[in-house]
C-alpha cells in the first residue's frame, strides 16, 4: 500500500501534463511525417508516368510519338507556349517540369542523327524528398525508348531485337547469408534490412535520453528541494522508495518505447511501402523480398523480438540505475545537464556507429571499446540476430545482465547509505557540507 | 519525566571531519528542546542521525524506546522531520501532498483522512490547498510542511529552522502552535534555530553545540544565570567563543 502510494507519486511526477503533451505531439508529428512521405512518394510514382510535353516541332512524327508514349502507359499533358525564358515558360504553363521537343527534332531522326530534347524542371529546395515530383526522368526515358524503337525499325530490327540489345545479359542474382541463399539481389535485401534496422536504434537512443533526463532531474530535484530527506525519514524502507522510483521510470520508459515504436513504424512505412511495392511490381520474375528474407533467415520471429525486448529492457534498467547514481551526485540544476553527458555519449557512440557501419567489422580495438558500452548490444541486437551472430548476441545479453546487476547493486548501496545525502561531484569545488565542515574544523 | 529521546555519545566521523563528537542529551515527553550553534557546528548532522538519515559512527540514540542503529524503521514511525529550507513537490496540490505524506505513515484510509483533516486545519491555507504547490509563496510552503510534520502526532517532531522564510506574524503563529502541541498533546520537539528570541520563547531547554561538541544544556534562565548573561544571545556568544564568565 505504501509502495503504491510512492509509485503513484513517482508516476505523477514523471507523467505530468508537459510530458504527456510532448509525447502526443512527438507521436503525432511522426505520423504526420509518415503521411507526408506517403503522399510525396505516391505523387512521385504517379508523376513518373505523367509526361508534360511542349511540342515545338509539331510534325506528324511527334504526334505519332505521343501516341506511342500513350501506348507505353504514360499520361500525356500537352502544353503550348513559345517563351524562350524557361522560368516564364513554367509560370505560363503552370507546370513544375516539362520536356520541350524543339524544332528539327523529326528532321534529326530522318537524318539518322540523335535528336535533342530540352528538359526543364523547377527546383524548390535541396531537401531529399522535395524534388521527387519535379523531375523529367520518367518522360526522358519514355521518349528515349520511343525514339530507340524508331531507329530500330529503320535498321530493320524487331522489338525483340531491341529488347535483346537493351538487356544484353540476364542477371540471376543470388544473395548468400551464412549457409542459406535466395534468388534475390543483395541491394534489395540491403534496402529492406536497412529500413527495419533504422527504427530500433532511434528508439533506443530517444529512450536513453528521455529516461535518463527524467530520472536524473527527478532525483536531483528531490535532493536539492530536500524532499528526499523528508521521504527517507518517513516510515518506509529505502528499498521501497528506490523500487517505486525505478518502477515508475520503467513504466514511463516502456510507454514511451511503445508510442515511439508506433510513431516511427508509421513514419518508416509511409516512406518505404510504396517504393517497395513499386519495385516488387516491376520485378515479378524475382523472388519477393519478404520470401527471400524468410529463406535467408533474415526474418525475425516472435522469439527474436522477445530477445530484443529483453535487451531493450536491460538497457533501460542500466540507464535508470546509472541516472540514479549520477543524479544523486548533483548539487544544483545546472549540474544535471553535465551529469547526463556520460549517458549521452554512451548512447550516441553506438548509435552513430550502428547507423554508419557494421560494428562487427570495425577494427578490433575500437570494437572492444564500443562493445564495452552496454547500450551497444541493443543497437546491434537486430543485425546480430538477422545475420546469425548468435554468440555475439548472447555474450552481449549476458554482459548487459552483469552490468545491470552491478549498476543495481551500486544504486541500492548508494540509496541505503549516507552517500545518497552526502555524495556530490563538484569538479574541483568542495560540497556545501564539506566546505562548512572544514571551515568549522579550522 | 518519561523520555522520548535519549542521545548517548552520538558521533559522526566523515573522511576528514569529526562532525559530531560524543553528543549526549535527552528530551522528555511534551518537552521542546532547542539545539543551537553556529553554521557547521554539527546541528544538522546530529538531527540527521536522530532522523535515521545518517548512520552514527559511534554512540546511539533511542527514540520512543527504539534504537536508531538497531530499529531505524520503528524510529521513523515515531518521528517526523522537517529539513531546513525544504521544498515540496511543485506539481502536486497542497491537499494531494498532505494525502501522499499521510499515506506513508498509515495504510488505513480513516487514519489518513484524519491526518489530512488535522493538517488542513493547522496550516490555515484554506482553498489554496487545492492549488499546485508551485504557485505557493515560501511562507505558505513552510506552513504546509509544518502542518505535515505534526499531522501524524509523532512522539518527536524534529524541526530544522521551523520559522525560516516566514514573516513575523506567521513565525509567532508557528511558535504558539509548537508550544500548544507540546503542552496539550504531549508532543515533543527537537528544534534548531539561529533565532535566539525564538529559542528563548519557544524552548523548555537549550543545548549549545560547536565544533561537534555539545557544550552545555539547560533552560534559558539557568544558562543566563550560569553565564551571567542578559539574554540567550550573550550565552551563545560566550559558549561559542570560549569566553565564558564563570
Amino acid at each position: 500500500m505504501k509502495f503504491f502510494n510512492l509509485l503513484k507519486k513517482e508516476l505523477a511526477e514523471l507523467l505530468n501534463v508537459q510530458t504527456i503533451v510532448s509525447l502526443v505531439v512527438a507521436m503525432s508529428l511522426l505520423m504526420v511525417m509518415g503521411n507526408v512521405m506517403t503522399d510525396t512518394i505516391e505523387e512521385a510514382v504517379k508523376q513518373e508516368y505523367t509526361v508534360t510535353i511542349c511540342d515545338r516541332d509539331n510534325t506528324n512524327f511527334t504526334e505519332d510519338m505521343m501516341e506511342t508514349l500513350k501506348g507505353y502507359g504514360a499520361k500525356i499533358n500537352e502544353v503550348t507556349d513559345s517563351s524562350e525564358d524557361y522560368a516564364t515558360l513554367l509560370e505560363n504553363t503552370g507546370k513544375e517540369n516539362l520536356v520541350i521537343i524543339p524544332e528539327g527534332f523529326s528532321e534529326a531522326i530522318e537524318k539518322g542523327e540523335a535528336p535533342e530534347i530540352i528538359s526543364i524542371a523547377r527546383m524548390k529546395s535541396a531537401a531529399m524528398m522535395s524534388n521527387m515530383t519535379n523531375t523529367n526522368s520518367g518522360a526522358e526515358s519514355l521518349i528515349n525508348k520511343a525514339v530507340s524503337d524508331v531507329f530500330a525499325q529503320k535498321a530493320g530490327l524487331s522489338a525483340e531485337d531491341v529488347a535483346l540489345i537493351n538487356n544484353s545479359i540476364k542477371i540471376e542474382a543470388h544473395t548468400v547469408i551464412s549457409d542459406k541463399s535466395a534468388e534475390v539481389s543483395s541491394s534489395m535485401i540491403m534496402s529492406k534490412v536497412m529500413m527495419q534496422n533504422m527504427i530500433l536504434p532511434v528508439i533506443v537512443f530517444v529512450l536513453i535520453m528521455m529516461t535518463s533526463q527524467g530520472l536524473m532531474s527527478g532525483i536531483s530535484n528531490e535532493k536539492i528541494d530536500k524532499t528526499l530527506e523528508t521521504l527517507l525519514s518517513a516510515p518506509v524502507s529505502r528499498t521501497a522508495i528506490l523500487g517505486s522510483k525505478m518502477l515508475a521510470a520503467t513504466i514511463v520508459a516502456m510507454l514511451q518505447a511503445v508510442l515511439f515504436m508506433v510513431g516511427f513504424s508509421s513514419m518508416m512505412s509511409g516512406a518505404t511501402e510504396n517504393v517497395t511495392a513499386d519495385i516488387s511490381s516491376t520485378m515479378t520474375e524475382i523472388m519477393p523480398v519478404e520470401q527471400a528474407m524468410e529463406q535467408l533467415g533474415l526474418s525475425l520471429g516472435i522469439g527474436d523480438y522477445i530477445l530484443v525486448g529483453i535487451q531493450l529492457f536491460l538497457t533501460i534498467m542500466i540507464c535508470l540505475c546509472l541516472s540514479l547514481v549520477l543524479g544523486s551526485l548533483v548539487n544544483d540544476a545546472k549540474q544535471t545537464q553535465t551529469m547526463i553527458m556520460p549517458l549521452m555519449f554512451g548512447a550516441m557512440i553506438p548509435y552513430m556507429i550502428s547507423m554508419l557501419a557494421d560494428i562487427n567489422s570495425i577494427p578490433i580495438a575500437v570494437r572492444i571499446f564500443v562493445y564495452a558500452i552496454p547500450f551497444t548490444h541493443t543497437f546491434s541486437a537486430i543485425p546480430n540476430l538477422m545475420f546469425g551472430n548468435m554468440i555475439i548476441f548472447y555474450i552481449g545479453l549476458v554482459y548487459q545482465i552483469v552490468i545491470f546487476v552491478v549498476c543495481m547493486f551500486l544504486a541500492l548501496r548508494l540509496f541505503k547509505s549516507d552517500k545518497i545525502l552526502t555524495a556530490s561531484l563538484n569538479f574541483g569545488q568542495k560540497s556545501k557540507y564539506k566546505k562548512s565542515a572544514k571551515k568549522q574544523a579550522e | 519525566m518519561e523520555k522520548v529521546l535519549e542521545v548517548k555519545d552520538l558521533s559522526k566521523q566523515y573522511t576528514k571531519v569529526l562532525a559530531a563528537d560524543k553528543v549526549s542529551f535527552d528530551i522528555g515527553k511534551g518537552e521542546i528542546f532547542a539545539l543551537i550553534g553556529p553554521n557547521g557546528a554539527g546541528k544538522t548532522t546530529t538531527i540527521r542521525m536522530i532522523s535515521t538519515l545518517l548512520t552514527p559512527t559511534d554512540g546511539d540514540a533511542i527514540v520512543n524506546g527504539h534504537s536508531v542503529l538497531k530499529d531505524p524503521e520503528k524510529v521513523r514511525q515515531s518521528i517526523t522531520y522537517l529539513p531546513d529550507e525544504a521544498g515540496a513537490y511543485k506539481n502536486m496540490t497542497g491537499k494531494k501532498y498532505l494525502r501522499f505524506m499521510a499515506g506513508l505513515f498509515s495504510t488505513d484510509i480513516d487514519t489518513i483522512n484524519g491526518y489530512v483533516e488535522r493538517a488542513e486545519k493547522m496550516c490555515g491555507l484554506g482553498e489554496r490547498l487545492n492549488d499546485k504547490i508551485g504557485s505557493y509563496s515560501r511562507g505558505m510552503i513552510r506552513k504546509l510542511l509544518l502542518s505535515r510534520a505534526v499531522m501524524t502526532k509523532p512522539a518527536l517532531a524534529i524541526l530544522d529552522e521551523p520559522t525560516s522564510g516566514l514573516d513575523v506574524l506567521n513565525a509567532i503563529e508557528i511558535r504558539k502552535m509548537i508550544k500548544k502541541l507540546a503542552a496539550e498533546e504531549g508532543m515533543s520537539f527537537l528544534i534548531s534555530s539561529h533565532n535566539m528570541l525564538e529559542i528563548e520563547f519557544v524552548s523548555d531547554r537549550v543545548g549549545i553545540i560547536s565544533k561537534g561538541h555539545l557544550h552545555v544544556t539547560g533552560t534559558a534562565d539557568e544558562l543566563k544565570t550560569r553565564y551571567n548573561a542578559a539574554n540567550l544571545e550573550e550565552v551563545f556568544e560566550r559558549v561559542v567563543n570560549g569566553n565564558e564568565v564563570l
